[in-house]
Protein backbone atom coordinates (compact mmCIF):
# COMPACT_ATOMS: atom_id res chain seq x y z
CA UNK A 1 0.00 0.00 0.00
CA UNK A 2 1.17 3.23 -0.98
CA UNK A 3 0.99 6.85 0.21
CA UNK A 4 0.69 9.95 -1.94
CA UNK A 5 4.62 11.04 -1.12
CA UNK A 6 5.55 7.58 -2.21
CA UNK A 7 3.86 8.66 -6.00
CA UNK A 8 5.25 12.03 -5.37
CA UNK A 9 8.87 10.75 -5.04
CA UNK A 10 8.53 8.25 -7.79
CA UNK A 11 7.09 10.78 -10.10
CA UNK A 12 10.34 13.27 -9.21
CA UNK A 13 12.72 10.50 -10.30
CA UNK A 14 11.27 9.75 -13.55
CA UNK A 15 12.64 11.38 -16.68
CA UNK A 16 11.41 11.99 -20.28
CA UNK A 17 12.38 12.20 -22.91
CA UNK A 18 11.65 15.47 -25.35
CA UNK A 19 11.85 14.28 -28.90
CA UNK A 20 12.59 17.84 -30.20
CA UNK A 21 15.24 20.20 -29.62
CA UNK A 22 14.72 23.92 -29.24
CA UNK A 23 15.87 24.70 -32.83
CA UNK A 24 13.81 21.82 -34.81
CA UNK A 25 10.95 23.34 -32.88
CA UNK A 26 11.72 27.25 -33.51
CA UNK A 27 12.33 26.09 -37.33
CA UNK A 28 8.81 24.35 -37.25
CA UNK A 29 7.23 27.01 -35.30
CA UNK A 30 8.26 29.33 -37.75
CA UNK A 31 7.50 27.35 -41.13
CA UNK A 32 3.70 26.68 -39.78
CA UNK A 33 2.96 30.22 -39.15
CA UNK A 34 4.11 31.41 -42.55
CA UNK A 35 2.12 28.14 -44.05
CA UNK A 36 -0.94 29.37 -42.15
CA UNK A 37 -0.59 32.76 -43.06
CA UNK A 38 -0.06 32.24 -46.92
CA UNK A 39 -3.14 29.54 -46.75
CA UNK A 40 -5.48 32.56 -45.38
CA UNK A 41 -3.94 34.79 -48.09
CA UNK A 42 -4.06 32.66 -50.51
CA UNK A 43 -7.80 31.68 -49.90
CA UNK A 44 -8.72 35.40 -49.55
CA UNK A 45 -6.44 36.60 -52.34
CA UNK A 46 -8.49 33.82 -54.74
CA UNK A 47 -11.68 34.93 -53.70
CA UNK A 48 -10.35 38.67 -53.99
CA UNK A 49 -9.49 38.32 -57.90
CA UNK A 50 -12.92 36.50 -58.86
CA UNK A 51 -14.31 39.56 -57.34
CA UNK A 52 -12.23 41.89 -59.88
CA UNK A 53 -12.76 39.17 -62.95
CA UNK A 54 -16.28 39.12 -62.87
CA UNK A 55 -16.50 43.11 -62.02
CA UNK A 56 -14.11 43.62 -64.88
CA UNK A 57 -16.83 41.78 -66.81
CA UNK A 58 -19.11 43.96 -65.97
CA UNK A 59 -17.75 46.67 -66.72
CA UNK A 60 -15.39 46.50 -70.20
CA UNK A 61 -17.75 43.69 -71.86
CA UNK A 62 -20.79 44.97 -73.49
CA UNK A 63 -24.29 42.83 -73.26
CA UNK A 64 -27.60 43.61 -74.75
CA UNK A 65 -30.00 42.09 -72.46
CA UNK A 66 -30.44 44.27 -68.60
CA UNK A 67 -30.74 40.00 -66.97
CA UNK A 68 -27.34 39.55 -68.14
CA UNK A 69 -25.95 42.74 -65.90
CA UNK A 70 -28.28 41.66 -62.96
CA UNK A 71 -26.84 37.80 -63.49
CA UNK A 72 -23.60 39.29 -63.25
CA UNK A 73 -24.16 41.72 -60.62
CA UNK A 74 -25.33 39.38 -57.90
CA UNK A 75 -22.70 37.02 -58.94
CA UNK A 76 -20.25 39.43 -57.86
CA UNK A 77 -22.53 40.57 -54.80
CA UNK A 78 -21.91 36.84 -53.72
CA UNK A 79 -18.34 36.45 -54.46
CA UNK A 80 -17.78 39.94 -52.06
CA UNK A 81 -19.90 39.11 -49.20
CA UNK A 82 -18.00 35.63 -49.43
CA UNK A 83 -14.82 37.13 -49.07
CA UNK A 84 -16.05 39.59 -46.44
CA UNK A 85 -17.25 36.72 -44.45
CA UNK A 86 -13.96 34.77 -45.49
CA UNK A 87 -11.96 37.52 -43.75
CA UNK A 88 -14.00 37.65 -40.62
CA UNK A 89 -13.62 33.87 -39.93
CA UNK A 90 -9.77 34.35 -40.11
CA UNK A 91 -10.07 37.16 -37.72
CA UNK A 92 -12.69 34.99 -35.49
CA UNK A 93 -10.13 32.26 -35.71
CA UNK A 94 -7.30 34.64 -34.81
CA UNK A 95 -9.26 35.82 -31.54
CA UNK A 96 -9.85 32.13 -30.11
CA UNK A 97 -6.94 33.18 -27.26
CA UNK A 98 -5.58 30.37 -25.73
CA UNK A 99 -3.81 32.61 -23.40
CA UNK A 100 -7.49 33.63 -21.47
CA UNK A 101 -7.99 31.16 -18.41
CA UNK A 102 -9.46 27.81 -19.28
CA UNK A 103 -13.32 28.86 -18.06
CA UNK A 104 -13.01 31.72 -20.33
CA UNK A 105 -11.26 29.67 -23.36
CA UNK A 106 -14.15 27.17 -23.17
CA UNK A 107 -16.87 29.82 -23.12
CA UNK A 108 -15.08 31.86 -25.90
CA UNK A 109 -14.58 28.40 -27.86
CA UNK A 110 -18.33 27.15 -27.36
CA UNK A 111 -20.18 30.26 -28.59
CA UNK A 112 -17.46 30.00 -31.62
CA UNK A 113 -18.12 26.69 -32.38
CA UNK A 114 -22.11 27.07 -32.65
CA UNK A 115 -21.66 30.12 -34.49
CA UNK A 116 -19.69 28.58 -37.04
CA UNK A 117 -21.61 25.79 -37.42
CA UNK A 118 -24.87 28.49 -38.10
CA UNK A 119 -22.63 29.87 -40.49
CA UNK A 120 -21.59 27.64 -42.32
CA UNK A 121 -24.51 26.10 -43.15
CA UNK A 122 -26.91 29.50 -43.83
CA UNK A 123 -23.86 31.04 -46.01
CA UNK A 124 -23.42 27.95 -48.55
CA UNK A 125 -27.35 28.07 -48.97
CA UNK A 126 -26.96 31.99 -49.89
CA UNK A 127 -24.05 31.36 -51.82
CA UNK A 128 -25.11 28.58 -53.90
CA UNK A 129 -28.51 30.22 -54.85
CA UNK A 130 -26.91 33.42 -55.62
CA UNK A 131 -24.37 31.95 -57.80
CA UNK A 132 -27.07 29.39 -59.60
CA UNK A 133 -29.13 32.91 -60.00
CA UNK A 134 -26.19 34.47 -61.54
CA UNK A 135 -24.90 32.66 -63.57
CA UNK A 136 -28.79 31.54 -65.32
CA UNK A 137 -29.36 35.16 -65.94
CA UNK A 138 -25.82 35.24 -67.64
CA UNK A 139 -26.58 32.12 -69.35
CA UNK A 140 -29.61 33.75 -71.08
CA UNK A 141 -28.04 36.01 -73.62
CA UNK A 142 -24.12 34.61 -73.51
CA UNK A 143 -25.61 31.50 -74.48
CA UNK A 144 -27.73 32.31 -77.23
CA UNK A 145 -26.18 32.13 -80.07
CA UNK A 146 -24.18 28.71 -79.28
CA UNK A 147 -24.60 25.40 -80.68
CA UNK A 148 -27.22 23.17 -78.95
CA UNK A 149 -24.46 21.25 -77.37
CA UNK A 150 -22.61 24.03 -76.45
CA UNK A 151 -25.60 25.42 -74.55
CA UNK A 152 -25.97 21.68 -73.17
CA UNK A 153 -22.35 21.44 -72.21
CA UNK A 154 -22.08 24.58 -70.78
CA UNK A 155 -25.02 24.27 -68.81
CA UNK A 156 -24.82 20.62 -67.42
CA UNK A 157 -20.20 21.76 -66.58
CA UNK A 158 -21.96 24.70 -64.39
CA UNK A 159 -24.77 23.36 -62.51
CA UNK A 160 -23.25 20.07 -62.64
CA UNK A 161 -20.51 21.59 -60.51
CA UNK A 162 -22.89 23.34 -57.87
CA UNK A 163 -24.89 20.11 -57.41
CA UNK A 164 -21.51 18.21 -56.89
CA UNK A 165 -20.69 21.04 -54.24
CA UNK A 166 -23.98 21.11 -52.82
CA UNK A 167 -24.53 17.23 -52.58
CA UNK A 168 -21.75 14.61 -52.17
CA UNK A 169 -19.07 17.35 -51.01
CA UNK A 170 -21.58 19.09 -49.16
CA UNK A 171 -22.40 16.38 -47.00
CA UNK A 172 -19.32 14.68 -46.51
CA UNK A 173 -17.99 18.19 -45.27
CA UNK A 174 -20.65 18.83 -43.04
CA UNK A 175 -20.77 15.30 -41.51
CA UNK A 176 -16.85 15.80 -40.73
CA UNK A 177 -17.45 19.12 -38.98
CA UNK A 178 -20.38 18.15 -37.46
CA UNK A 179 -18.64 15.61 -35.91
CA UNK A 180 -15.66 17.35 -34.80
CA UNK A 181 -17.43 20.24 -33.53
CA UNK A 182 -20.26 17.69 -31.49
CA UNK A 183 -17.07 16.33 -30.13
CA UNK A 184 -15.35 18.94 -28.90
CA UNK A 185 -18.82 20.63 -27.45
CA UNK A 186 -19.56 17.36 -25.45
CA UNK A 187 -15.96 17.39 -24.58
CA UNK A 188 -16.25 20.81 -23.49
CA UNK A 189 -19.25 20.57 -21.55
CA UNK A 190 -18.27 17.75 -19.78
CA UNK A 191 -14.99 19.69 -18.23
CA UNK A 192 -16.59 23.04 -17.90
CA UNK A 193 -18.78 20.86 -15.39
CA UNK A 194 -15.25 19.62 -13.86
CA UNK A 195 -14.62 23.32 -13.47
CA UNK A 196 -18.00 24.39 -11.55
CA UNK A 197 -18.02 21.32 -9.43
CA UNK A 198 -13.92 22.88 -8.74
CA UNK A 199 -16.00 26.52 -7.32
CA UNK A 200 -18.87 24.71 -5.64
CA UNK B 1 19.10 35.64 -34.74
CA UNK B 2 17.03 38.20 -33.20
CA UNK B 3 15.98 38.44 -29.80
CA UNK B 4 12.29 36.32 -29.96
CA UNK B 5 14.17 33.60 -31.58
CA UNK B 6 16.48 33.61 -28.40
CA UNK B 7 13.80 34.34 -25.72
CA UNK B 8 12.05 31.58 -27.75
CA UNK B 9 14.89 28.82 -27.62
CA UNK B 10 15.28 29.46 -23.91
CA UNK B 11 11.45 29.57 -23.03
CA UNK B 12 11.60 25.64 -24.69
CA UNK B 13 14.83 24.89 -23.39
CA UNK B 14 13.47 25.56 -19.84
CA UNK B 15 9.83 24.82 -20.27
CA UNK B 16 9.48 21.93 -22.67
CA UNK B 17 9.58 18.45 -20.12
CA UNK B 18 7.58 20.14 -17.92
CA UNK B 19 5.19 20.75 -20.33
CA UNK B 20 5.37 17.19 -21.85
CA UNK B 21 4.70 15.97 -18.21
CA UNK B 22 1.42 17.60 -18.72
CA UNK B 23 0.57 16.48 -21.97
CA UNK B 24 1.60 13.07 -20.95
CA UNK B 25 -0.27 12.96 -17.89
CA UNK B 26 -3.34 14.52 -20.18
CA UNK B 27 -3.40 11.86 -22.97
CA UNK B 28 -1.39 8.91 -21.62
CA UNK B 29 0.30 8.61 -24.80
CA UNK B 30 3.62 9.10 -25.55
CA UNK B 31 3.42 10.25 -29.21
CA UNK B 32 0.22 12.09 -28.66
CA UNK B 33 2.02 14.25 -25.74
CA UNK B 34 4.61 14.82 -28.11
CA UNK B 35 1.86 16.38 -30.84
CA UNK B 36 0.37 18.30 -28.25
CA UNK B 37 3.92 19.55 -26.96
CA UNK B 38 4.67 20.87 -30.02
CA UNK B 39 0.96 22.54 -30.93
CA UNK B 40 1.49 24.69 -27.48
CA UNK B 41 5.23 25.82 -28.33
CA UNK B 42 3.84 26.85 -31.96
CA UNK B 43 0.83 28.90 -29.93
CA UNK B 44 3.69 29.94 -27.77
CA UNK B 45 5.75 31.45 -31.00
CA UNK B 46 2.56 32.76 -32.12
CA UNK B 47 1.45 34.96 -29.02
CA UNK B 48 5.15 35.46 -28.22
CA UNK B 49 4.52 39.49 -28.37
CA UNK B 50 1.33 39.17 -26.26
CA UNK B 51 2.85 38.35 -23.43
CA UNK B 52 3.07 41.44 -21.26
CA UNK B 53 4.87 40.40 -17.81
CA UNK B 54 1.49 40.38 -16.06
CA UNK B 55 2.07 36.78 -14.89
CA UNK B 56 5.17 34.41 -14.75
CA UNK B 57 5.71 33.43 -18.43
CA UNK B 58 5.99 29.54 -17.16
CA UNK B 59 2.78 30.24 -16.06
CA UNK B 60 1.08 31.79 -19.42
CA UNK B 61 2.71 28.64 -21.30
CA UNK B 62 1.68 26.31 -18.99
CA UNK B 63 -2.08 28.08 -19.56
CA UNK B 64 -1.79 27.66 -23.44
CA UNK B 65 -0.66 24.00 -23.04
CA UNK B 66 -3.73 23.33 -20.33
CA UNK B 67 -6.11 24.58 -22.92
CA UNK B 68 -4.56 23.10 -25.88
CA UNK B 69 -5.19 19.63 -24.23
CA UNK B 70 -8.63 20.64 -23.46
CA UNK B 71 -9.29 21.20 -27.04
CA UNK B 72 -7.20 18.21 -28.12
CA UNK B 73 -9.78 15.56 -29.67
CA UNK B 74 -8.81 11.89 -30.44
CA UNK B 75 -9.22 10.56 -33.76
CA UNK B 76 -10.66 7.15 -34.31
CA UNK B 77 -7.19 6.25 -35.12
CA UNK B 78 -5.63 7.26 -32.10
CA UNK B 79 -8.41 6.12 -29.79
CA UNK B 80 -7.57 1.99 -31.33
CA UNK B 81 -3.99 2.68 -30.39
CA UNK B 82 -4.82 4.10 -27.58
CA UNK B 83 -6.41 0.55 -26.33
CA UNK B 84 -3.04 -0.86 -27.55
CA UNK B 85 -1.56 1.01 -25.26
CA UNK B 86 -2.13 -0.56 -22.16
CA UNK B 87 -0.81 -3.87 -23.90
CA UNK B 88 2.20 -1.94 -25.13
CA UNK B 89 3.11 -0.42 -22.10
CA UNK B 90 2.66 -4.37 -20.10
CA UNK B 91 4.91 -5.51 -22.89
CA UNK B 92 7.68 -2.42 -22.57
CA UNK B 93 7.39 -3.13 -18.56
CA UNK B 94 9.13 -6.78 -18.98
CA UNK B 95 11.88 -5.23 -20.73
CA UNK B 96 12.02 -2.21 -17.60
CA UNK B 97 13.20 -2.17 -14.87
CA UNK B 98 10.98 -1.90 -11.36
CA UNK B 99 10.70 1.73 -11.47
CA UNK B 100 9.86 2.24 -14.93
CA UNK B 101 6.85 -0.17 -14.61
CA UNK B 102 5.46 1.67 -11.44
CA UNK B 103 6.25 5.16 -13.71
CA UNK B 104 4.21 3.38 -16.39
CA UNK B 105 1.22 2.37 -13.75
CA UNK B 106 1.21 5.98 -12.84
CA UNK B 107 0.64 7.14 -16.08
CA UNK B 108 -1.95 4.84 -16.08
CA UNK B 109 -3.83 5.56 -12.78
CA UNK B 110 -3.62 9.54 -13.40
CA UNK B 111 -5.37 9.00 -17.13
CA UNK B 112 -7.93 7.38 -15.09
CA UNK B 113 -9.08 10.87 -13.73
CA UNK B 114 -11.22 13.31 -14.68
CA UNK B 115 -9.47 15.41 -17.53
CA UNK B 116 -9.46 18.62 -15.13
CA UNK B 117 -7.98 17.14 -12.63
CA UNK B 118 -5.31 15.05 -14.41
CA UNK B 119 -3.59 18.81 -15.37
CA UNK B 120 -3.99 19.69 -11.97
CA UNK B 121 -2.62 16.49 -10.79
CA UNK B 122 0.28 17.17 -12.63
CA UNK B 123 1.19 20.25 -12.09
CA UNK B 124 1.24 18.80 -8.33
CA UNK B 125 3.55 16.50 -9.25
CA UNK B 126 5.49 18.91 -11.03
CA UNK B 127 5.72 20.89 -7.70
CA UNK B 128 4.40 24.07 -9.09
CA UNK B 129 3.09 26.64 -6.18
CA UNK B 130 -0.77 26.36 -5.58
CA UNK B 131 -0.85 30.21 -6.18
CA UNK B 132 0.06 28.93 -9.82
CA UNK B 133 -1.69 26.31 -10.42
CA UNK B 134 -4.83 28.52 -9.06
CA UNK B 135 -4.25 30.90 -11.81
CA UNK B 136 -3.24 28.51 -14.36
CA UNK B 137 -6.92 26.98 -14.20
CA UNK B 138 -9.04 29.71 -13.08
CA UNK B 139 -10.09 28.12 -9.73
CA UNK B 140 -9.53 29.99 -7.01
CA UNK B 141 -6.95 28.73 -4.33
CA UNK B 142 -8.86 27.78 -1.35
CA UNK B 143 -11.20 25.65 -4.06
CA UNK B 144 -8.24 24.57 -5.10
CA UNK B 145 -6.53 22.92 -2.32
CA UNK B 146 -9.59 21.10 -1.38
CA UNK B 147 -9.35 19.99 -5.17
CA UNK B 148 -6.12 18.57 -4.89
CA UNK B 149 -6.66 17.01 -1.62
CA UNK B 150 -9.42 14.97 -3.21
CA UNK B 151 -7.44 14.35 -6.43
CA UNK B 152 -4.49 13.34 -4.20
CA UNK B 153 -6.71 10.31 -2.57
CA UNK B 154 -8.06 9.32 -5.96
CA UNK B 155 -4.80 8.92 -6.88
CA UNK B 156 -3.32 6.73 -4.53
CA UNK B 157 -7.09 4.76 -4.55
CA UNK B 158 -6.08 4.11 -8.09
CA UNK B 159 -2.20 3.93 -8.32
CA UNK B 160 -2.63 0.59 -5.18
CA UNK B 161 -5.55 -0.64 -7.15
CA UNK B 162 -3.54 -0.77 -10.33
CA UNK B 163 -0.40 -2.16 -7.59
CA UNK B 164 -2.51 -5.12 -6.57
CA UNK B 165 -3.64 -5.86 -10.18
Amino acid sequence: MQEFNEIEALWAKHTVEVKISADEMLKQAKKEVNSLRVKSLLNIAGMAISFFTVTAIWLFLSFQSWTTYLGISIVIAAVGVYTVILYNNYRIIAKNDFTVNPNQFINQLKRYQVSRMALHNRLYWFYTTALSLGMGLYFIEVLENFEVWQKIFALVLSFGWIILCSTILRKAIIKKDKEKITLLIEKLERIGKQFIKSNE
Amino acid sequence: MDQKDILFKEIFDKNSKKIFHLCYGYTGDHDAANDLLQETFLKVWQNLDKFRNKSLISTWIYRIAVNTCLTYLRSEKKQAKDELTDNIIETKVEEHSEKNEQVAMLYQSIAKLEENDRLIITMVLDELPYAEIAEISGISEGNLRVKIHRIKQKLTELYNHHARI
